[in-house]
């Protein structure tokens, strides 16, 4: 693919530096069709907030211009929240890959689940260590043989879908970057949700894990039908179970719940980093210590 | 001259912290000045807690040798403590708990007063909370309170629970004060008649008053995972969140807190965490994070004993070393250590600033001792403040000033080391904060000669700090003493306490500013003083290792204390005493 001048036109709002990921690479897919969401939906660059984890997802970073934060493996997701409830008119978008959000930072996942805090996380998910040079993700499957279980995976893998769905997200999709047409929609739906948002991106590594390439995930994945009930907790969940013959993509499940922010009266009238901080009077703390 | 010590002893969970925080409220409120120190173990029920609360004429640092007053609620209370009350002091047991024939000891001069605690509960089928109130009845009779001050205190921390619970109250105040009155008619203790003239103090544990220090210094987002000693400044912030206009969030882990934490700074928000060592050492990875995407932080690191858990309700200052080089790579941070809560409130508002003009983590060391003690202090020392405290951003751009500049660099190579912060969401702000090594827009860099120059602007802002902010140890005490005591944070109360007491035979070099260090001006500093004592609460003498480092200077002569209690002022006394 000719990322630069296939996009320069449409994207060039967000356009950084070109990717120094190998060619083939499914963040591309990823990549393409963040920008075509992002100016789909008219986003400033400087009016937003992205945050990257670390890893070959991660370097993104530099590839897409927008404000960012380019946060330590594992953390983009607390990042993001302390970010969101900073300036809850923020749109803050999280791009991470499998070992930051399903290994390394497993917990922040379930807890920004629970809050339904008002984040679009994007996992990169190739089931490999692509900047590491290759060991198993936590989304590897079970007997995947890697530089580090050369004798073959011993654990099952996470199911990231279950695991969102059942600790509170709001909005789980699952897309596959070489649909970037479908996978442009989803972002745009996940950003466009209120509350916390997962998409789970097959998103092959050409390099460290060709048996998951192209052609595996194509044989395997399918659109939810349009009279699919996303907002079905139970069938969701029984989709989400679908991890190795049939793969859904698209709208697993989505709901309204009401975000992290809303609860709090301090932000009812401005985002917490407008209110004057320069003189809060202190007289009137001070009184029950007397 | 009053200057007297209340120690109240007893099962966990029936109140006992109460009971010590009214008495010392009881005896500020009369115009005295009152220091707590409670002991109590990691358990929630059921395990043995003191608390000591010493009330004085003047201006008191720290607790003190022996009691004059024991108050046994349980049994263990006069079989631990018993020992502890000075001659002519008063012990007050309950006959159905304590063995009457084992509690005294004929050969010393001491009151025994029995109460019949359970009996009075008992018989005016009162619940067990109840206790605490018979109990501070019956010290307002022993130490000669005003009555009216207690019933005010109940009145006013019942408020909500109306006028029946406030006379329930008050009620079982009054048969402790009655019961007391019959069995103990001498007067013993220094009446603590109110003052005439009153200024008004607070009385404040460290972690409230570093909680008032983040509300004034206009801290937004305080972010934490609950943990001794330090669990406190959450509660505090939490019950004040709406009314101060910050967000508390108490998050899934310490990794998270911090990540959150700079998120939220990242964007513009003020923001603070607070831990103890574990935690903290959770949290080490962002504090690098801090350091390389220049996000300013404040993190109060409530020191206890270690390693590992260690011993969690208890104090120690055994983690200097950890603190200042936390983080991997290096880069700058700053290091404050507050003696006492008038410090820690003028320390947490610096450490704001600081944070937003050296755009890097400030770290607050304080520990049990500092952090969950009362300690009264003029409510004009802290509100005097007010109006000198300042909110200095440092370096951030207002929205005018950075639609000035043509073309915003984050990391742009300054002088100074210190480049503007142009915040996420205004015009023009385009930048990114990275967690890998940058050029000045923030692009990630491997070029060898952007990194030096990154490298090498980051250091700057200690050269920024030692020229701008830096500032010697404070001296208190005689100008030329035979003996100098070295110490820092907490152990200010007891020195200072040791020093009064002494009359004056040593002066005390108070380190509450540990990083970065002016090498150069503390070697030509230290160089005026004679013999010095290092007094640490820890195995190593961390403070005199970095001393030594720094300047070459040694202290032989160590008073080091490690059992998780503080240092005494009499045990100070004693290695002085040795010394000279």
């Amino acid at each position: 693919m000719n990322g630069q001048t296939a996009t320069a036109k449409i994207n060039s709002a967000f356009l950084g530096y070109f990717p120094t990921w190998c060619p083939g690479c499914g963040n591309f897919g990823i990549w393409s069709s963040l920008k075509t969401a992002f100016n789909k939906l008219q986003l400033e660059p400087d009016k937003m907030a992205v945050i990257f984890g670390i890893g070959c997802s991660g370097n993104m970073n530099d590839f897409l211009w927008a404000n960012s934060f380019h946060a330590l493996h594992g953390r983009a997701i607390p990042t993001a929240v302390g970010v969101k409830i900073a300036n809850h008119k923020l749109p803050v978008i999280v791009i991470a890959g499998d070992g930051d959000t399903y290994g390394e930072g497993g917990n922040h996942l379930l807890h920004a689940a629970r809050g339904n805090h008002d984040i679009t996380v994007i996992v990169h998910d190739n089931r490999v260590y692509g900047l590491t040079t290759g060991q198993v993700a936590p989304t590897a499957s079970k007997g995947a043989k890697s530089k580090s279980t050369p004798q073959g995976l011993i654990e099952v893998p996470v199911n990231p879908l279950a695991l969102a769905l059942t600790q509170g997200a709001t909005f789980v999709a699952q897309g596959f970057s070489q649909d970037l047409v479908h996978l442009t929609d989803l972002i745009m739906s996940g950003i466009n949700h209120r509350g916390f948002s997962l998409i789970n991106v097959f998103q092959p590594c050409v390099t460290f894990n060709p048996a998951n390439g192209y052609a595996f995930y194509r044989e395997r994945v399918y659109k939810l039908a349009g009279d699919y009930d996303r907002s079905n907790l139970r069938l969701a969940l029984d989709k989400s179970l679908e991890l190795e013959d049939k793969i859904p993509i698209g709208i697993v499940y989505k709901t309204e719940r009401p975000v992290y922010t809303d609860f709090l009266n301090q932000l009812k009238e401005k985002a917490l980093v407008e209110e004057d901080i320069t003189n809060r009077d202190l007289n009137k703390f001070i009184a029950e210590f007397i | 001259m009053i200057d007297f010590t209340v120690k109240i002893g007893g099962e966990a969970g029936f109140g006992i912290m109460t009971t010590g925080l009214f008495l010392g409220k009881i005896a500020t409120r009369s115009g005295y000045h009152a220091f707590e120190y409670s002991e109590y173990p990691s358990l929630i029920r059921g395990g043995h807690n003191v608390i000591e609360v010493r009330i004085s004429d003047e201006e008191v640092h720290s607790q003190g040798q022996g009691v004059d007053l024991l108050l046994c609620l349980n049994k263990e209370t006069a079989d631990l403590h018993g020992h502890e009350v000075r001659e002519g002091g008063v012990i007050v047991f309950d006959n159905e708990k304590t063995d009457e024939s084992k509690l005294m000891k004929p050969d010393r001069n001491i009151h025994y007063v029995h109460i019949p605690f359970s009996r009075i509960l008992r018989e005016n089928s009162l619940p067990m909370v109840m206790l605490n109130n018979i109990a501070l009845g019956v010290l307002m009779h022993l130490i000669g309170a005003d009555m009216e001050i207690l019933n005010t205190l109940i009145a006013e921390t019942f408020a909500r629970k109306g006028e029946e619970i406030i006379t329930k109250n008050r009620e079982a105040a009054t048969l402790g004060m009655n019961e007391a009155k019959k069995n103990f008619k001498i007067d013993i203790l220094h009446k603590l008649e109110k003052k005439s003239v009153i200024s008004p103090k607070l009385y404040i544990t460290g972690n409230e008053v570093i909680g008032l220090g983040a509300i004034r210094a206009g801290c937004q987002f305080y972010c934490a995972y609950p943990m001794t000693p330090s669990s406190a400044i959450l509660h505090y912030l939490a019950s004040k969140a709406e009314k101060a206009g910050i967000v508390v969030k108490h998050a899934e882990d310490e990794i998270s807190v911090i990540n959150m934490a700079l998120g939220a700074s990242w964007a513009g928000a003020r923001s603070m965490v607070a831990t103890s060592g574990g935690g903290f050492a959770l949290m080490v990875e962002a504090v690098s994070l801090s350091g390389m995407t220049e996000t300013p932080i404040v993190i109060v690191m409530g020191q206890r004993p270690g390693p590992a858990t260690g011993m969690p309700t208890w104090t120690e200052q055994g983690d200097l070393h950890f603190v200042i080089r936390s983080g991997h790579g290096e880069f700058p941070k700053i290091v404050l250590a507050p003696g006492d809560v008038g410090e820690a409130y003028k320390l947490t508002v610096e450490a704001f600033n600081l944070a937003d003009r050296y755009q890097t983590p400030v770290l607050i060391m304080a520990d049990k001792y500092l952090q969950e003690g009362h300690q009264s202090v003029e409510k004009f020392e802290i509100q005097s403040r007010f109006d000198r405290d300042r909110i200095d951003r440092g370096k951030l751009l207002s929205q005018e000033e950075l639609l000035k500049i043509t073309s915003y660099k984050r990391y742009l190579i300054t002088d100074d080391g210190i480049s503007s912060r142009a915040l996420p969401g205004m015009k023009q702000s385009l930048h990114q904060a990275n967690s890998y090594e940058h050029g000045e827009d923030g692009h990630t860099t491997e070029d060898a000669g952007e990194r030096v120059k990154q490298v090498d602007k980051r250091n700057r802002k200690e050269a920024t700090y030692l020229s701008n902010d830096f500032r010697l140890p404070e001296v208190f005490g005689a100008k030329e003493p035979p003996l100098t005591v070295v110490s820092w944070g907490s152990m200010k109360g007891p020195i200072l306490q040791a020093m009064k007491e002494s009359g004056g035979s040593f002066n005390y070099v108070h380190f509450s500013r540990l990083w970065p260090l002016d090498f150069g001006k503390l070697k030509e500093f230290l160089g005026r003083f004679g013999k010095f004592l290092l007094i640490e609460n820890n195995s190593t003498g961390q403070l005199g290792q970095l001393l030594t480092m720094a300047t070459g200077i040694e202290f032989p002569q160590k008073l080091l204390k490690y059992s998780g209690r503080p240092v005494y002022p009499h045990e100070i006394m004693v290695k002085i005493k040795e010394l000279l």
